[in-house]
């Protein structure tokens, strides 16, 4: 089979910290927390929760008040994380002619417009209206991120939305991955936005018992992913984007490569919708491997899926366990979901982009919070502290609910 | 508010749009207004006035034919 090189050539996100890509990744090196206490004005009991919000972000001034207007904020942030990268990848929005029309886009969002709906429901319910606006169904369908993105950037080939729970955004990135190395594509904008503060959503979260609790005080250490004393996940939202191009193409225009993505791998448990299992994590391990090429003694980073829930994180170790055997214990592994918090369908995306830049930087983040680690979560090497040092590859995992694992290997590029 | 003012308000909000631009001799589809659009203004105007559009309506083509457009429809909904 004909395997084309994939280079990164574009990072772009809207940053719960507020400032630019550069900014994201110097605060998660410190280990700032983006986790604050968020409480709405909900009827009839508002939400109090640790969740991690893009305060700064101003839809219209990100996109001209026309395009926002069109759009739920999962559509906001993902246009806006979107255009962040394609101005990265040092590409123009506009141009003339069919040279797009392989060019496309897959994305990744766990719950899509959810929050449009809900606003309608509002309103049909609580106002007690009997009509809602046409534009609730362009601004709700899950594939709005995709289509705004393909029009906004005259993208021809495929546009596709990838719902895959926890798993969508990594899924996505895979998907596009494999289009782009089988020529199909020359270049796949890719990545995820997700919006959980949806009342719905965020209510069924909390009853399912797996959300850290915390006041203002102690919302920004309420994410402890690996840590004895974790309480749970903390739920956020956000857009990240990733360029993926096809080599020859990016070295033929000069553009500046972050790093070269090598392989994908996915499976399911298909045991259970919400105990992971640790055999379906190691065959999504394994598979990335042989996908990439590459050997498990060449990974020198994971970026570990880490929520922070009882059951999950000593599944994960397991699972790293069993395929870096005798050599786990040298495997450098972190959670960022301690500072960024859980992005449902965007977290694979924004955990890609980390992933990319400890490469590209050759630097590693921290599981923040972590003191007292958990023995179940003990056998490999927890980052707790950010630290510099020779990276050649890394994978980032992406365990979802319904048992869908996503792993995504990535390899740092010499500059 | 007149229909002139409501459109104007309208698209102010939702497009950004200069309203000294809104005059009756304007495209509407030159000052943003797509068929999406429309269908949101026709539901805004609905609102407003407490009226039902046909759903075969022709679809206008300047600010000026949509304002005569729904003076006649609000005339005809008070006889």
């Amino acid at each position: 089979m004909n395997r084309r090189r994939v280079a990164i050539t574009g990072l772009g996100l809207v940053s719960p910290y507020g400032g630019d890509l550069a900014d994201f990744f110097q605060r998660l090196c410190a280990g700032e927390s983006a986790v604050r206490h968020l409480l709405t004005d909900d009827v009839p009991r508002p939400l109090s929760m640790p969740f991690v919000s893009c305060p700064d972000f101003d839809p219209d001034a990100a996109l001209g008040k026309p395009l926002a207007s069109m759009m739920d904020r999962f559509a906001q942030l993902g246009m806006a994380a979107a255009f962040a990268a394609w101005d990265d990848a040092g590409l123009a929005r506009h141009e003339e002619g069919n040279k797009r029309d392989r060019w496309g886009c897959a994305w990744g969002t766990a719950l899509g417009g959810t929050l449009a709906y809900e606003k309608g429901y509002r309103e049909l319910w609580q106002k007690g209206r009997e009509r809602l606006s046409p534009l609730a169904v362009v601004l709700g369908m899950n594939n709005a991120a995709n289509a705004h993105i393909s029009i906004q950037l005259g993208l021809g080939g495929v546009s596709m939305s990838h719902t895959v729970a926890c798993a969508s955004s990594s899924i996505a990135i895979g998907e596009a991955f494999r289009r782009v190395r089988s020529g199909e594509a020359t270049i796949m904008v890719t990545g995820g936005s997700d919006v959980p503060q949806a009342y719905g959503v965020a209510r069924a979260w909390e009853a399912l018992r797996v959300l850290a609790p915390g006041n203002a005080d102690s919302a920004p250490r309420a994410c402890r992913p690996f840590s004895a004393d974790r309480r749970g996940l903390v739920l956020g939202e956000g857009g990240a984007a990733l360029i993926l191009e096809d080599w020859d193409h990016a070295i033929a225009r000069g553009a500046n490569i972050h790093g070269e993505i090598v392989g994908y791998g996915s499976s399911c448990d298909h045991s259970h919708l919400v105990k992971p299992d640790a055999a379906g994590q190691v065959r999504a391990l394994r598979d990335t491997l042989d996908d990439a090429g590459l050997d498990s003694s060449d990974i020198d980073y994971v970026n570990a899926h880490g929520t922070a829930t009882a059951e999950g994180d000593p599944v994960e170790i397991a699972a790293l366990k069993a395929v870096f055997g005798d050599a786990a214990g040298r495997l450098a592994v972190s959670a960022t979901k301690s500072m960024h918090g859980h992005l449902l369908g965007a977290a694979g995306a924004i955990e890609a982009i980390a992933t990319v830049l400890a490469l590209r930087e050759q630097r590693l983040p921290p599981t923040a919070h972590l003191t007292e680690l958990d023995p179940a979560c003990a056998g490999v090497d927890h980052v707790t502290v950010a630290r510099q040092q020779p990276l050649r590859a890394a994978l980032s995992n992406s365990f979802a609910f319904g048992g869908s694992n996503a792993v995504l290997a990535f390899r740092a590029v010499a500059s | 508010m007149d229909c002139i003012g409501l459109i104007r308000e309208f698209l102010k909000d939702r497009l950004g749009a200069d309203p000294e631009a809104v005059v009756p001799g304007a495209l509407l589809a030159d000052l943003g207004v797509d068929s999406l659009m429309m269908l949101e203004l026709m539901f805004e105007f609905e609102d407003h006035f407490g009226i039902k559009l046909a759903s075969d309506l022709k679809t206008p083509g300047t600010v000026g034919e949509l304002v005569e457009l729904m003076d006649r429809l609000i005339a005809q909904q008070k006889s």
